[in-house]
């Protein structure tokens, strides 16, 4: 498992990543055309709101691989010894709320894919941004539920924060 | 049961959730699904939880939010940090007190651009305490220096708070960019007169340092460029009208980009990791995004922000006093709950009250600001005080609190003065017909 988590977080990063280069590479050309010779890339907002989707969606589960997500730390102060199981009911409680939200998305998905909803202005199939929804949703409940099972303790906010710091060494999937 | 006993119950089950170390995402999705079905039932409750993620997903508005922090995480990088120190230390040198205003400035400008609290106090921490400590400053006063002068991005434009505050409380990114110039240059330059105040009462604290010669503040100035073309696009821009704030904050990261790769100062390693680190910050910032949003059409259905509204007008309670439980609230939530957080748990809540008092969204969007700067470096958890502990860790974390006292009046001074002079929030917005 220690072998391919930092292959999955890099795949996803490198997934999310493509999509937020993308993102701002289009913005820019249309500013640029759109100033030099007045001719703005058709469908901008809709472009855009696609590569939000996937820069959003598919950088989740390697979110949950880092365990970068938000949490507040203070019965480590208090309990400390009640940690290890508070963690587990969290991860489990993440886990149920995942799945819910992936099973919920998948149903309205369906709706979207019988009626053939597709975009205003580019006639984009609007199935196509709930694709990179459902990616990062079963892939974040995927992740969540390893990160359940993995051996050994978490890294504080903190610890990261510094580890991140430019010049503290690769902050990159491979760390 | 009332919808408003629910809305208790569903905002005490919040607080049991993120006591117990439920990530803050998951903890106000649980709660805002669960309080939802007891008022509306499940088919309702469950409909609204799968289609909350997709709408937000493909907002829009929330485009701006990964490329400012893509911009920041290039400059953090690109080695801008270390010769805008430089470079403050050029314009303050000669005075006493000058490293910490050096350190005071650059942080506010680096911090603008860089836009994370924790990765500006990092920064920091590395560039300016050593040279602080060198020249005979106090440790615990250099660290509380850094610490608080880490949090002036929160407020400065182009701030990534704010513009999660303009997201939920539903208010124009540039006027609410406006409106923070005049209060965030008051903030840092209220810091610089309490470095001044504690160069007067402790001068064993705050040495004099010799000064910089001409020649050398002239070379040292010319380090601010980097960060002066990017301000120039990411926040100049939107007000000449050139861009749109999504495509200000596009055009910036780019120009950051070309800076960082063309001036050397960055390789492609760096590149990769600045894209990175952006997706998963953006993420795991999103994921609180949709928490948040789901928790707050709970909050919306029980019609609780209206009924604590309706009931503070009915019992003519003074405005003083609900600023004042307010501000207490802020202080509170401060101590345990990162910045992006209590904005999208208690905007929805506190917003109503506010506007029933007759102060407007924008203001509040300063004022809340403000308040989380304050719980940056709030005890027992004040992130900045921890990372820089973390890589100082001979000085002691209750002597970086102590160093951060000074500042921490400035901070309530500001307060003060936002809700005594309410204008000088909206001064600038109205200069620039916004």
């Amino acid at each position: 498992m220690n072998r391919w988590r930092p292959r999955a977080v890099a795949l996803c990063g490198a997934l999310a990543g493509t999509a937020l280069a993308a993102m701002m590479l289009l913005t820019v050309a249309d500013v640029v055309l759109r100033a030099v010779i007045n001719r703005p890339i058709r469908g901008m907002f809709e472009l855009v709101e696609l590569l939000l989707a996937c820069t959003f969606f598919l950088a989740l589960p390697a979110a949950f691989l880092r365990d970068d997500h938000i949490v507040v730390d203070v019965v480590d102060y208090v309990a400390p010894r009640r940690v290890p199981v508070l963690r587990r009911l969290a991860e489990l409680v993440a886990i149920v709320i995942i799945a819910v939200m992936a099973w919920q998305g998948w149903k309205t998905a369906q709706g979207t894919l019988i009626f053939n909803d597709v975009t205003a202005d580019l006639e984009i199939p609007k199935i196509l941004y709930w694709v990179p929804v459902l990616v990062g949703l079963i892939g974040g409940g995927i992740a969540a539920a390893v990160m359940a099972v993995r051996p050994g303790s978490e890294r504080s906010r903190v610890e990261r924060a510094v580890a991140d710091a430019p010049g503290q060494g690769r902050s990159g999937p491979g760390r | 049961m009332s919808a408003t006993v629910i809305g208790v119950l569903g905002v005490a089950l919040l607080l049991v959730l993120i006591f117990a170390r439920v990530p803050i995402a998951i903890a106000l999705s649980a709660s805002g699904l669960i309080g939802y079905a007891a008022l509306d039932g499940w088919p309702t409750a469950l409909k609204m939880f799968g289609i909350v993620p997709f709408q937000l997903a493909s907002a829009y508005s929330l485009s701006v939010v990964p490329l400012f922090i893509l911009m920041g995480a290039v400059a953090a990088r690109a080695n801008m940090a270390t010769e805008l120190f430089q470079a403050a230390n050029g314009v303050f040198s000669g005075v006493r007190g000058a490293l910490a205003n050096a350190t005071i400035g650059s942080c506010a400008l680096f911090g603008a651009i860089c836009g994370s609290s924790i990765a500006t106090a990092a920064t920091f921490s590395r560039v300016a305490i050593p040279e602080m400590r060198r020249h005979g400053y106090d440790s615990a006063f250099a660290a509380g220096a850094v610490a608080s002068a880490g949090t002036l991005d929160v407020l400065i434009p182009p701030s990534v708070l704010l513009a999660i505050y303009a997201i939920v409380a539903e208010q124009s990114l540039p006027k609410l960019y406006a409106a923070a110039f005049v209060p965030g240059f008051v903030l840092a330059a209220l810091y610089v007169l309490a470095v001044y105040a504690v160069a007067w009462v402790r001068p064993d604290w705050v040495p004099k340092v010799p000064a910089m010669r001409v020649i050398e503040r002239l070379r040292a100035s010319v380090g601010m460029w980097k960060l002066g073309v990017l301000f120039l696009f990411a926040v100049v821009g939107i007000y000449l009208g050139w861009f749109s704030p999504t495509e200000a904050a596009a055009v910036a990261a780019f120009v950051a980009v070309v800076i960082g790769l063309g001036s050397g100062a960055m390789g492609w390693r760096g590149l990769l990791d600045a894209f990175f680190e952006t997706v998963c910050t953006t993420a795991a910032l999103f994921f609180i995004v949709v928490g948040a949003f789901i928790f707050s059409r709970f909050i919306v259905l029980t019609q609780v922000p209206h009924e604590i509204a309706r009931w503070a007008l009915a019992a003519e309670l003074n405005p003083a006093w609900i600023l004042l439980a307010v501000t207490a609230l802020y202080v509170i939530l401060g101590t345990f709950l990162d910045e992006v957080s209590t904005i999208l748990i208690t905007v929805p809540v506190t917003l109503p009250l506010i506007l029933g008092i007759g102060y407007d969204g924008m203001w509040f969007g300063i004022f809340v600001t403000v308040m989380c700067t304050i719980g940056l470096v709030s005890p027992p958890t004040g992130m900045t005080v921890f990372v820089i502990q973390a890589q100082h860790p001979e000085i002691p974390v209750a002597s970086i609190y102590r160093g951060t006292l000074p500042f921490l009046a400035a901070d309530f001074v500001l307060v003060g003065m936002l809700i005594a002079l309410p204008g000088m929030v909206s001064w600038l917005p109205n200069l620039l017909k916004l």
